[in-house]
């Protein structure tokens, strides 16, 4: 009996079939060319100066507007009055993350236990789905108004738009994700003998999660998409509202800082994310 | 010992479509009950439901004398898919069943343990089930029952997805593995080499809706393996029972 046994797991261990390695990893490297192209053509067009640099200004000033943003000393310029920028690059930073932040967690409570309820109860889906239907039709800044009405110019307006923003993506993939889960599941998992108040976490929870870290990376990109919009609205501490009062005083170089450090910070986000929760999705990968 | 797993008059209706009519069946303690019937006739229905998946229609389903129902760790199922939940890690697996009912996680330690050796899974502990063959996952879900030493073991069609050599090996491993743990196993399938390789006892079940047409001894005795195959007294015993099969 062990040598037959032997021979299947041998047969289990042996090359799953992916592609090398080596392959990957080159391949991943090929996601950089465009960038770097882009770069290049980008210097060379403001260089001869097809476009005034008011309109684009070379990558080479951006850049050292950046550093100068994080790292210039502090307090030698301060945009539109109000809004500093020589090394006020940090803290603009966390404001707006922090900002980002609380109405993105803020949505991932309130989504996972909304979303939770409409997945596990007929009852809460036949009650809830239409209003949410139609609440979810309202473009985000269709809100704008109303929040700026009902929490005033700046913080929060700003939270409460990020919040509904970031909201739905999680609620929608957790409730499908949970009123999708298979129903051998959760039989097996009540005659393994699992009391029914445990089955949200040891069955539907862990099931759906692959998908419901979608919605969150889905949520987490529209958070830092609004937090922008709740910064232009009134705001003097925030990339957005660094961003605002640069374009103002006519400092195109310290606007497109801003979008740089906007996409570094979503791409980071996005990548720890994914690294957070590897671990407990890896059994759904292809 | 106890184990005995009676059904009385059991009934199952979906809507209109009847699919089981008064079912009477007896599995004796520690003995394996092999039930053939044709495809589609009802046997996971009848499984689901001594399982208490599913409530039946009529009748009811005794485990030493007393009605049970709903799901429970005393009567442990394997589905036609084998019941590994895919998100877990095997020996997480394996000690779903003792951990959910509270055992204290040494104990839990050491079943599992056994269970991995004795199924030839050791060194796969923390492999995930797609990583496994199917034959090593069948092994494996069959296993995760076992973990809560039910008194009763319901197997449906557990070996149906695998090819006839790895088949063969599966039968054998089961029997060295029941003789172990003596358990009542209520065998569901449509093989009938299956079904008298390791039925102690055969049921035959009708066409849908599924009555019992017979209820019969295998002749074979314990401790049996692939040699007897070849007993004309099987080979005779199998073409028997086959045409009943096509008959029913
Ligand atoms: N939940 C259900 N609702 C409605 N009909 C069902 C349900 N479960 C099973 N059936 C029907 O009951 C009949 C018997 O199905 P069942 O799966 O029990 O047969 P089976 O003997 O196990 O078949 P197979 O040999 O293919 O495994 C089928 O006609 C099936 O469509
Ligand atoms: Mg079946």
């Amino acid at each position: 009996m062990s040598a037959a046994l032997l021979e299947d797991a041998v047969v289990a261990a042996q090359g799953d079939g992916r592609p090398s390695r080596r392959g990957t990893r080159w391949r991943r490297l090929l996601g950089f060319v465009v960038p770097l192209v882009l770069l290049g053509l980008w210097q060379v067009v403001a260089e001869v100066e097809l476009l005034s640099p008011r309109l684009l200004p070379p990558p080479s000033v951006v850049a050292e507007q950046f550093w100068v943003f994080f790292f210039g000393e502090t307090g030698t310029l301060t945009l539109a009055g109000v809004v500093p920028f020589t090394g006020a690059g940090g803290d603009h930073l966390l404001s707006s993350l922090r900002r980002a932040g609380i109405g993105w967690l803020l949505a991932v409570g309130v989504g996972t236990l909304v979303g939770l309820m409409l997945g596990l109860s007929a009852l809460a889906r036949d009650l809830l789905d239409p209003v949410l239907n139609a609440l979810r039709a309202v473009p985000i800044f269709a809100w704008l108004p109303l929040a700026l009405v009902w929490f005033g110019i700046g913080e929060g307006a700003a939270r409460a738009l990020i919040f509904i923003g970031a909201l739905w993506p999680v609620l929608v993939a957790v409730g499908d994700a949970t009123s999708r889960v298979p129903r051998s599941y959760v039989e097996t998992a009540q005659m393994l003998g699992t009391p029914r108040r445990w089955l949200w976490r040891k069955v539907y929870l862990p099931s759906a999660l692959p998908e419901v870290v979608t919605g969150l990376r889905l949520s987490l990109t529209l958070a830092w998409t609004v937090v922008i919009v709740g910064e232009l609205s009134g705001t003097t501490s925030g990339v957005g509202a660094m961003m605002n009062a640069a374009r103002e005083s006519g400092r195109t170089d310290q606007v497109v800082v801003g979008i740089l450090v906007f996409a570094a910070v979503g791409l980071v986000a996005d990548v720890l994310l994914r690294l957070a929760t590897r671990r407990w999705v890896r059994w759904a990968d292809a | 010992m106890s184990g005995t797993l009676v059904a009385r008059g059991l009934g199952k209706a979906f809507g209109d479509l009847v699919v089981l009519d008064g079912i009477d069946l007896e599995a004796q303690a520690g003995q394996v009950l092999a039930v053939l019937g044709p495809s589609g006739c009802g046997k996971s229905t009848l499984l689901r439901v001594l399982a208490g998946f599913e409530p039946p229609t009529s009748g009811e389903v005794l485990l030493d004398g007393r009605p049970v129902s709903g799901p429970s760790p005393q009567r442990g199922m394997v589905a036609q898919a084998g019941g590994l939940f895919p998100w877990l890690p095997l020996r997480e697996n394996l000690s779903f069943g003792p951990a959910a009912s509270g055992r204290p996680a040494a104990e839990v330690r050491e079943v599992v343990d056994e269970l991995l050796s004795a199924t030839g899974l050791d060194g796969f502990a923390d492999a995930l089930p797609k990583q496994l063959s199917g034959g090593m996952r069948q092994r494996a879900s069959i296993a995760q029952v076992l973990a809560n030493r039910p008194p009763v073991l319901l197997l449906d069609e557990p070996f149906g997805a695998l090819d006839a050599q790895t088949r063969l090996r599966m039968h054998e491993w089961l029997l060295e593995l029941l003789a172990e743990r003596p358990t009542t196993t209520l065998l569901v399938t449509h093989d009938v080499e299956e079904a008298l390789l390791l039925g102690d006892r055969l049921c035959l079940l009708s066409n849908r809706p599924a009555t019992v047409v017979d209820t019969q001894p295998v002749p074979f005795g314990t401790g049996r393996g692939r040699a007897v195959l070849a007993d004309p007294a099987f080979v005779q015993m199998k073409a028997a029972v086959l045409e009943r099969v096509l008959a029913a």
